[in-house]
């Protein structure tokens, strides 16, 4: 009862809402209409529709994955330093950062699926029926490592909101265990990703030690960024409670985070143009171009200048805490660390190619419109997740509540 | 005691210095040296001789063979050493093999036009083993392309093979190889500008 | 050779018409409803389309996992498949590997002339798709003094081979005893035979191109759209792990012409040479070609230092 309960009045919770709400929530929908439709027609015709070649053969949708990958894992890991500073009860913490990582879970897989020649052939991935490639093959660790992390991110928020909801008290000896989990698993999942990259000697723009520092680094700007964002949003558009200060010292993080990127992005620099072996041409391709080729130059000298404006906004005190230059900074480092995690990262690991050639890539705009639909299915998914688990958390959304207003007069059962 | 060693002391001296002698004396021993082992070649000049391999049949031109027609007892033309640019009825060869080091009677017999020049065993070599006569000179390729290191080989990996005379490929009077009109280059990958490969 | 101003969607519209007209399974009037929300609905039609015509294609299993009965009734499936398409009869041979080889090749780029004979030779005996273009041999041009590959072009174009100043590198699949492709498969659709050769199982591929990306060599190269082979140019003498017709979106690559090799026959591309730069031979076998050449001639491999032991020598003669 409790349950049938609980799943009228979430639907008629997703349908209540300010105007703002409904034209976001339209304007979301359709873009993932577009997005899919776009989809069905590379289902069509192939991936040639794309613009990869046998020689830049991942672009654009494999950019996006390894950056929400990044978002996905900081927003756990948020745990960390909220467990350390202690601001605001531990609980809304992780509750919100693990909506931010379902939704960008849900958008990492649905990038590789998008990226997958034969998506009918998906079930090979499965262990047994298929084969899963492990030790051996680091996809397949991703494989494991991301659903491992989805069902953590299920799970945990799962059973503290149903709590919650039934107003029962969290049995936290049964679910801590599972929290300190998820906090290694999100390191875990980061870390292979870059691993992914990181072990093909084929390609030493990602053959460096620095790879997976690097990732974790950025991973620690962009996600905290979003989050930033997202309690701005919650905060204003519920009765859900944040401390300023709690988010400038989010902020304070994302400054230290930068800073270490920004200093592996030098030691990068300086290993390859002193050392000026044929390392260097990748590194040269993306920041001054090669052989007259070099697409990506604007792109990524602006996520450079934005990082180092966001960094800055972020160390000083004063802008670090006010709100106008705080999110301005948040939406520069978001950017910039897309820019530079995404195409930033992906294409010179192809340029140049193994056999010396230099062919570039640019995304198709059926590419970019399978994207930005499958952006608009996760922020469609965040903003459902948000819009229930939120009034949960403020005691808004109970099944008590929900007894009452539905007029059935029924006693709360405890489940 | 004392006598019989003094009378054995000269025959000890002389042996003594007949070893000393023996020692130093280069050559009058055989000394206990290790020569070299001669790299052992798959050939002797008996078995080269008669080497046989799969190859197809020489490539001569029908019009002028067999060569004793017009070089033979009958026609009879005398022989002439000499080297000259103007060979008659063989006008269409012109020799550019080796300059000044290789002459047409460097390879083909004076006598008996039929074969070729014969290796150091004195039998002539047939047209259909000219290999035999092209290793004299190019050695090292000979023994490559024996090994099937040098050359076209077709057939089987495993077993039979067809190799080619040497002058299947090579024109044994004009050798240097013809440049060939190469097949297209690839189609250049799709980009979404037209940019240009700058080699 | 195809038109380079053509835009991708033009190559993959003209690919269906120039394919022959054969009977697909999916269903001429599904035209996905582009215009709202719906077309999420109609997607999964599409995803039908693009899978196999067949149940039977859906679920086959891996190629090693197969029972000899499966192979059979695959084997058959895919002739029927192929006499359809093409017009033609198939073999789709299953030779297992020869007792005792491990397939070595040799390149002479003392002799080769860059003609690129071998090129279109493989492409003819390995069916590969005309329209995009795939060739699995490129043949580099180096200038005289370096072996730069930055510096080198595979498009050169002049009247005549070879070019004064310059020598050529073929380079294909070098058959790596330490294949980083088949380390990294999510799937383990690729896979290196007993006899050395690094094969492909074109329906359990995912086309994920971790492999293309883990490759030092460009070996392995990608159909992004359905391959076009004109009926009449088509070999209709396969392997299934290696000439068999492929499929779009799935990686396929040298296999050392297995359906020539496992019956003893040379590789094509070392038929086709013309001045027998391309040595091929068993590495066990003392007396082989390829054995004589490690002996005696200077041999190196390309990018020794990332230690993937490629089967594929070089040298000069």
């Amino acid at each position: 009862m409790a349950r049938s309960g609980f799943i009228v009045s979430a639907i008629r919770r997703l349908f209540t809402g300010p105007p703002l709400y409904y034209v976001w929530m339209l304007v979301l929908t359709i873009l993932a209409g577009i997005g899919i439709a776009a989809y069905t027609v590379q289902l069509e015709k192939g991936l040639i529709i794309t613009g990869m070649t046998s020689y830049v053969s991942w672009g654009f949708y494999i950019g996006n994955f390894t950056f929400l990958v990044g978002v996905a894992a900081a927003a756990v890991l948020l745990i960390i330093p909220a467990y350390l500073y202690d601001f605001g009860p531990i609980r809304d913490i992780v509750i919100v950062g693990e909506a931010l990582a379902v939704s960008a879970l849900a958008m990492c897989m649905m990038f590789v699926t998008a990226d997958l020649g034969r998506p009918d052939r998906i079930w090979h991935l499965l262990p047994g029926l298929g084969i899963l490639n492990l030790p051996k093959s680091l996809l397949g660790w991703d494989i494991v490592v991301l659903n491992g992390y989805m069902f953590l991110n299920l799970f945990i928020p799962g059973y503290i909101l149903w709590k919650a909801y039934n107003n029962q008290e969290v049995n936290m000896r049964f679910i801590w265990p599972f929290i300190l989990l998820s906090i290694p698993w999100a390191v875990s999942i980061h870390t292979v990703t870059a691993f992914i990259y990181n072990g093909l000697a084929a390609r030493p723009f990602w053959n460096a030690s620095i790879l997976a520092p690097r990732f974790l680094a950025s991973a620690f700007c962009s996600g905290p960024a979003l989050v930033i964002v997202l309690y701005q949003i919650v905060r204003h558009y519920t009765k859900f409670h944040v401390k300023d200060e709690a988010l400038f010292k989010i902020a304070e993080m994302i400054s230290i985070a930068m800073a270490v990127n920004l200093f592996l992005l030098l030691a990068e620099f300086y290993k390859e143009l002193y050392s000026n072996t044929h390392h260097l041409s990748p590194l040269l391709y993306l920041y001054a171009g090669l052989h007259g080729k070099g697409v990506l130059i604007p792109w990524i000298w602006t996520a450079l200048i934005f990082n180092i404006i966001a960094f800055l906004i972020f160390l000083i005190p004063s802008t670090r805490k006010n709100f106008v230059t705080l999110n301005i900074g948040c939406v520069l480092i978001i950017i910039g660390i897309w820019i530079e995690k995404g195409m930033g990262l992906i294409i010179p690991g192809f340029i140049p190619a193994p056999l010396g050639e230099v062919w570039e890539y640019v995304p198709t705009t059926l590419e970019l419109l399978v994207a930005m639909g499958i952006w608009a299915i996760g922020l469609l998914i965040l903003t459902t997740i948000l819009k229930i688990i939120i009034p949960i958390e403020t005691g808004e959304f109970t099944s008590a509540k929900n007894a009452e207003t539905a007029g059935l007069g029924h006693h709360h059962v405890p489940a | 005691m004392k006598g019989i060693i003094a009378s054995i002391k000269p025959v000890l001296l002389v042996a003594a210095s007949a070893i000393i002698v023996a020692c130093l004396a280069p050559g009058s021993i055989p000394a206990q040296v290790t020569l070299p082992e001669e790299p052992k070649s798959e050939d002797t000049t008996t078995r080269e001789s008669g080497q046989e391999f799969p190859v197809p049949i020489a490539p001569l031109p029908k019009t002028i063979t067999p060569c004793r027609a017009c070089h033979g007892p009958e026609k009879d033309f005398p022989v002439n050493f000499t080297r000259r640019e103007d060979l008659l009825i063989h006008r269409n060869i012109r020799l550019a093999h080796g300059g000044v080091r290789v002459w047409c009677l460097d390879c083909h017999h004076p006598e008996n036009r039929n074969v070729l020049l014969p290796l150091s065993d004195g039998k002539p070599i047939e047209f259909s083993q000219s290999y035999l006569l092209c290793g004299k000179c190019h050695g090292t390729k000979y023994r490559d392309w024996r090994n099937g290191i040098h050359g076209k080989r077709s057939g089987s990996w495993s077993g039979e093979k067809q190799y080619y005379l040497c002058v299947t490929c090579h024109d044994p009077h004009q050798p240097k190889f013809k440049p060939l009109e190469q097949m297209p280059p690839p189609a250049k990958p799709w980009t979404p500008r037209e940019i240009q490969v700058k080699h | 050779m195809p038109d380079p101003t053509r835009t991708r969607e033009s190559v993959a519209e003209s690919n269906e018409s120039t394919t022959p007209d054969a009977a697909r399974c999916r269903p001429d009037d599904v035209r996905p409803d582009r215009r709202t929300f719906l077309a999420g609905a109609v997607s999964f039609l599409g995803l039908l389309s693009v899978s196999s015509c067949s149940w039977q294609e859906f679920v086959q299993n891996h190629f090693k996992r197969m029972t000899e009965k499966e192979i059979q009734e695959t084997v058959e499936r895919l002739k029927a498949e192929y006499k359809q398409k093409y017009g033609k009869d198939f073999v789709v041979g299953t030779e297992a590997p020869i007792d005792g080889t491990l397939f070595g090749y040799a390149l002479d780029i003392q002799r080769c002339i860059g003609c690129r004979r071998c090129v279109y030779a493989c492409v003819d005996e390995n069916n590969q798709t005309r329209n995009p273009q795939m060739q699995y041999i490129r043949v580099l041009r180096f200038k005289d003094g370096n072996m730069d590959l930055e510096e080198s072009t595979i498009y050169y174009d002049p009247e005549e081979v070879p070019e004064a100043g310059y020598y050529y590198m073929p380079v294909q699949c070098q058959h790596c005893v330490n294949a980083p492709c088949t380390k990294v498969c999510p799937v383990q659709a690729t896979w290196t035979e007993p006899d050395g050769i690094v094969v492909v199982d074109y329906n359990w591929c995912i086309g994920c191109r971790y492999c293309m990306a883990a490759c030092p060599y460009m070996g392995r190269w990608f159909n992004f759209a359905d391959p076009v082979i004109p009926a009449e140019q088509v070999n209709t003498n396969t392997h299934y792990l290696g000439n068999r017709p492929r499929m779009r979106n799935v990686v396929e690559k040298c296999t050392f012409c297995i359906q020539r090799v496992r019956q003893g026959q040379y590789p094509k591309c070392v038929e086709a040479c013309p001045v027998g730069a391309r040595k091929f031979g068993n590495l066990l076998d003392p007396d082989s070609e390829i054995s004589r050449i490690i002996k005696t001639k200077r041999v190196f491999r390309l990018k020794e230092d990332l230690n993937t032991q490629p089967k594929f020598y070089y040298f000069f003669s």
